[in-house]
């Protein structure tokens, strides 16, 4: 589904944020990243939505190399990846409704939606998707009356309005309290397991990744330190991995 | 004896200050200069001040009382002025939007067409409303139409400035997102940017109209149409107490306008 081979990224100022970095990821896989902070992390799934271009690699989704790509062919590549980050990242002042059927508008050219517009057919798959995360009650009220837990709720519905094969999730329980933190990782556990998503989820949160991740990749200064299944991880190996940071 | 340690010290303060006294009384003579030299560029005349408020007065005399009489005759050229400033402002918004994404750093596509559109921007307001009326009236005749789209054309360099400063201080996560669900560079604009920024643009261009309430009655000194023209007309034909019925008509649109729009802003905040 996908796969990220050799991927590099060496910032302007010269600072290696990646070095040679693999991971792959399949469908129905929860797979959890950790690390100190500046380990890498984000500017790993900057570079696999293509908000960055890396210096050298390849990202592979599905078929195509992103990597290679750029312009109208890397919008159209992209569109089966979806990402939510630690802020919903809402359009405060539209509708809950309308922020989640904009998640559609990557197949919907034309004047209308060109013009604000959205299509019927997508409004009505956006109900369902606010359904799905359990917040069909909130559809007609304004997203910045929401509390961090429902925009989080209303961003994943945003991504799923994608139609998306991929889910990338920048620490997207990073500002929640304990309890819709992990009503958000029982969430993308669900789509996961049950809408087949391959999701790839940057946390800080060592126990959210052992009770809901199939996988966890360690990153130490942008290299990969390990990417086991949960159950063969010891607790001391992801203790290094701030460890290191501290030292 | 010992000499006093501190005394090094104490002379170079004393220096210190001398100096600062003197950039302060050659500052103050730069002032006085610069402030006399505008007079004599000016020609100002205290003298003519008081010679001059015979004729003030007698111009006030001759105005009084206003001549309601002729309240029908001033409607249309009201209603004239209202409709420029509707249309300026409803034009410079429609040609300023555009303009300022271009112009917003955050969001522009190329650094090419962002120096465009800030020149373009710079220039419209640069150019005075007036010189704007008379290049068309000089092109498509006398009347309020020249006038409208001289107010048009003047707005988009407040409106184009302050949309696109709106723009680059806007909250760019929801673009980013939007971005990433693969929206293009329209839908982004028409689902991202507008809804975020709405209140702020609205207020801006409810500003700009009270704004040009005011410019559109001086427009109509040089034949683009509204209260202004009549004004003119009134002075050359000596009419002073219609003049002072359109001055009274004038200072209720103004006053009307600005509160109109101060409460508009006030209720979007």
């Amino acid at each position: 589904m996908l796969r990220v081979r050799g991927l590099t990224m060496q910032y302007p100022d010269g600072k290696l944020a990646l070095a040679d970095f693999d991971l792959s990821i399949a469908a129905g896989e929860l797979v959890v990243v950790l690390g100190g902070n500046g380990s890498g992390k984000t500017t790993l799934l900057r570079c696999i939505a293509r908000m960055l271009s890396p210096t050298a690699g390849e990202i592979w989704l599905n078929d195509t190399n992103l990597a290679a790509l750029s312009g109208e062919r890397l919008r159209q590549a992209r569109l089966p990846l979806a990402m939510i980050w630690q802020h919903a990242s809402l359009v405060r002042r539209r509708r809950v409704l309308s922020n989640v059927a904009s998640g559609a508008l990557g197949r919907h050219g034309g004047l209308w939606t060109a013009l604000g517009g959205l299509p019927s057919v997508e409004r009505r798959a956006a109900y369902d998707h606010l359904n799905a995360v359990g917040l069909a009650a909130l559809a007609g009220q304004r997203a910045g009356t929401l509390s961090g837990g429902q925009a989080q709720r209303v961003a994943i519905a945003r991504a799923l309005a994608q139609r998306p094969q991929v889910m990338l999730a920048d620490e997207p329980v990073g500002s929640l309290d304990p309890e819709a933190a992990d009503d958000i990782m029982r969430l993308l556990r669900h789509l996961a397991t049950h809408e087949r998503l391959a999701v790839l989820c940057v946390l800080h949160q060592v126990d959210l990744a052992y009770a809901y991740a199939d996988r966890v990749a360690g990153i130490r200064n942008g290299k990969i330190a390990f990417d086991r299944p949960c159950e063969e991880l010891p607790r001391d190996a992801v203790r290094q991995l701030y460890l290191s940071e501290a030292a | 004896m010992n000499p006093d340690p501190a005394a090094p010290q104490l002379a170079e303060r004393s220096w210190t200050v001398a100096l600062s006294l003197a950039l302060r009384l050659v500052l103050a003579l730069v002032l006085v200069g610069i402030v006399l030299q505008a007079a004599i560029v000016v020609r100002a005349r205290p003298q003519d001040l008081i010679t001059g408020a015979y004729g003030m007065a007698d111009i006030i005399r001759r105005a009084m009382p206003p001549d309601f009489g002729k309240i029908d005759m001033v409607w249309w050229p009201a209603l004239e002025t209202i409709d420029l400033a509707i249309f300026g402002t409803l034009g410079g918004v429609i040609l300023a939007l555009p303009l300022a994404v271009l112009a917003a750093v955050n969001v522009s596509p190329s650094r090419w067409l962002y120096y465009t559109a800030r020149g373009v921007i710079g220039f419209a307001r640069a150019v005075p409303d007036l010189v704007w009326a008379l290049l068309f009236v000089t092109a498509v005749g006398l009347g309020p139409f020249p006038g409208a789209l001289a107010l048009s054309v003047h707005s988009i360099g407040m409106l184009g400035r302050l949309f696109a400063e709106t723009i680059e201080h806007m909250e760019m996560a929801p673009i980013d997102a939007l971005t990433l669900t693969g929206a293009q560079r329209l839908q982004i604009f028409s689902h991202g940017i507008i809804p975020s920024i709405l209140p702020s643009l609205l207020g801006i261009a409810l500003y700009r109209f009270d704004e040009n309430i005011r410019s559109s009655l001086v427009l109509g000194f040089v034949g683009a149409g509204g209260i202004g023209f009549e004004l003119l007309s009134a002075m050359s034909l000596f009419q002073y107490q219609f003049v002072s019925l359109l001055l009274i008509v004038t200072f209720v649109m103004v006053i009307a306008a600005e509160r109109l729009s101060a409460l508009l802003r006030a209720r979007l905040e």
